[in-house]
């Protein structure tokens, strides 16, 4: 298994405290309009590329979903399948909308997961007011997606 | 109306007995609750439901691993109180109770609500 790699300082720390304390085998944070800022657990870009895409897919009709349906949109998703399970979550910090998508299995709970999230998203706030990043660049998907992945696995040859 | 609903009603009128809770063995989410303001916020009460249940499949392994067998009672004593929990299968029954609290007394009660489920 590789080591987190994370592509704002800010996010870091929190980052690693969460997948080690939600015992998360891989996971991805990222911008809702698709750029990655960290990434833990998968072996290359192409696999990033395909989680980043489905979950803003996913992301975007799901939100839409719970709009029709509770006139607001769903914040959570969780898939228990047989072996793995899958969470994913938003949050808002510093005015931008991410995404967390993350795998786990019998070693953790969806309620942990849960819990730890929570955790996590306050301690991005924490570090991003205390670091007081620049803002970050909000432009098309493709563009946006293929920048961070070439900062986290280094640019294809 | 849970099969739960009259053993946590029963648990929350014990002496001691702050909230008392069924979650899911396996997610930790919780079922249902004596008392819908007992016990802290919600926040604190889905905190303790879910690490209660991940320690109490813990204690299990911990359990089995010492050749004792399926855990019965799992009781956690803390500076401020207690946390008494009991497994039924798919469930978790889970007790927060004051240091005061007649802990015998809420044993007896979560077991024989154990048999009862």
């Amino acid at each position: 298994m590789t080591a987190p790699s994370v592509g704002e300082k800010w996010v870091d720390a929190p980052f690693r405290r969460f997948l080690d304390d939600a015992r998360i085998k891989c996971g991805v944070v990222l911008l809702s309009t698709g750029r990655v800022i960290a990434q833990y657990g998968f072996a290359g870009p192409d696999d990033v590329m395909s989680v980043c895409a489905l979950a803003s897919a996913i992301n975007a009709s799901s939100r839409e979903l719970g709009k029709q349906l509770d006139g607001k949109p769903f914040g959570e998703l969780h898939h228990a399948g047989g072996e793995r399970q899958l969470y994913m979550g938003s949050f808002r910090v510093g005015g931008s909308e991410y995404l967390f998508v993350g795998v786990f299995d019998a070693e953790s709970s969806v309620g942990l997961v849960e819990m730890y999230f929570g955790d996590f998203c306050r301690s991005l706030e924490e570090s991003w007011k205390a670091s007081a990043p620049e803002a970050l660049p909000q432009g098309d998907f493709e563009g946006d997606l293929n920048r961070s992945l070439d900062a986290l696995f280094g640019p294809l040859e | 109306m849970t099969p739960f609903t009259e053993t946590l009603r029963h648990l929350g009128r014990l002496p001691g007995v702050i909230v008392a809770m069924t979650a899911g063995a396996k997610d930790g989410l919780i079922i249902e609750q004596s008392g819908s303001s007992a016990g802290g916020d919600a926040s604190s009460q889905r905190h303790t439901a879910a690490l209660a249940a991940f320690l109490y499949a813990k204690s299990g392994r911990a359990s089995a691993a010492a050749g004792l067998g399926e855990p019965v009672f799992m009781r956690l004593e803390a500076d401020r109180g207690q946390l008494c929990v009991v497994g039924c299968g798919e469930v978790v029954l889970l007790a927060l109770i004051e240091s005061s609290a007649n802990v015998g007394r809420v044993r007896l009660d979560m077991l024989t609500a154990r048999s009862a489920l």
